[in-house]
């Protein structure tokens, strides 16, 4: 019979390899979005191929280029 | 010889009490009309340092004033009010009200603004910050910023 606390280091093991997977698959699936809230919760996503949204990747683009 | 002294009268503190009430109101009515919150120069700046220690995926970040100008920024503060504010115009004109925040994720990073009574702020971090996170922090950093300020 397995001590006790090998079978939780085991679970907790298990829990972080299932965190890193989700991060990878998250990392490798994720794709470039701009999401905009309006109040009471409202959203809005738009993709790079709207105006609205070219127009928000541009302007977000000269952002991150001031952040050097 | 023991020297003694004269007994130091008591004053009465009541009649300038009420003397401070009625006489000070003048200068309290003045501190309330100068009381526009300072939302400039060492307290922005300090919001923006507050909020790159809280952050460490931020790359950079600026607080805005009303009309787009930087009040303080982590960089130039002209190129951070002039893109800051094209971004939230952007944001603004994509629907039909303006926005309260924002998030556009890019191949090169992450754009995030925030708008808090009057204020707003701007910031970049690296890719795949969480945006629950930054948008606390940024809220955060304005709260306190309107805070002091008042």
């Amino acid at each position: 019979m397995q001590k006790p606390q090998r079978t939780i280091l085991g679970r907790v093991s298990a829990y972080a390899d299932e965190a890193t997977g989700f991060l990878r698959r998250r990392r490798m699936t994720r794709k470039p979005f701009a999401r905009v809230y309006h109040p009471g919760g409202r959203s809005a996503a738009f993709s790079s191929e709207t105006a609205e949204g070219r127009r928000l990747f541009a302007a977000a683009a000269d952002l991150i280029d001031a952040a050097g | 010889m023991a020297r003694t002294r004269a007994p130091i009268p008591q004053a009465i503190t009541t009649a300038s009490q009420d003397a401070r009430s009625s006489d000070t109101s003048y200068m309290f009515a003045e501190m309330a009309v100068d009381a526009e919150p300072d939302r400039s120069g060492a307290s922005a700046q300090s919001a923006v340092a507050r909020l790159g220690e809280m952050s460490p995926d931020l790359r950079g970040c600026a607080i805005l004033a009303a009309d787009g100008h930087a009040l303080a920024a982590s960089g130039d503060a002209e190129r951070w009010g002039s893109a800051g504010s094209a971004l939230l115009a952007a944001a603004d004109a994509a629907g039909d009200e303006p926005v309260t925040h924002l998030h556009v994720a890019t191949e090169d990073g992450e754009a995030f603004a925030l708008r808090h009574e009057g204020l707003a702020v701007v910031a970049v971090a690296d890719r795949f910050t969480l945006a629950s996170l930054m948008f606390f922090d940024m809220r955060a950093v304005l709260r306190d910023l309107i805070r002091e300020a008042a």
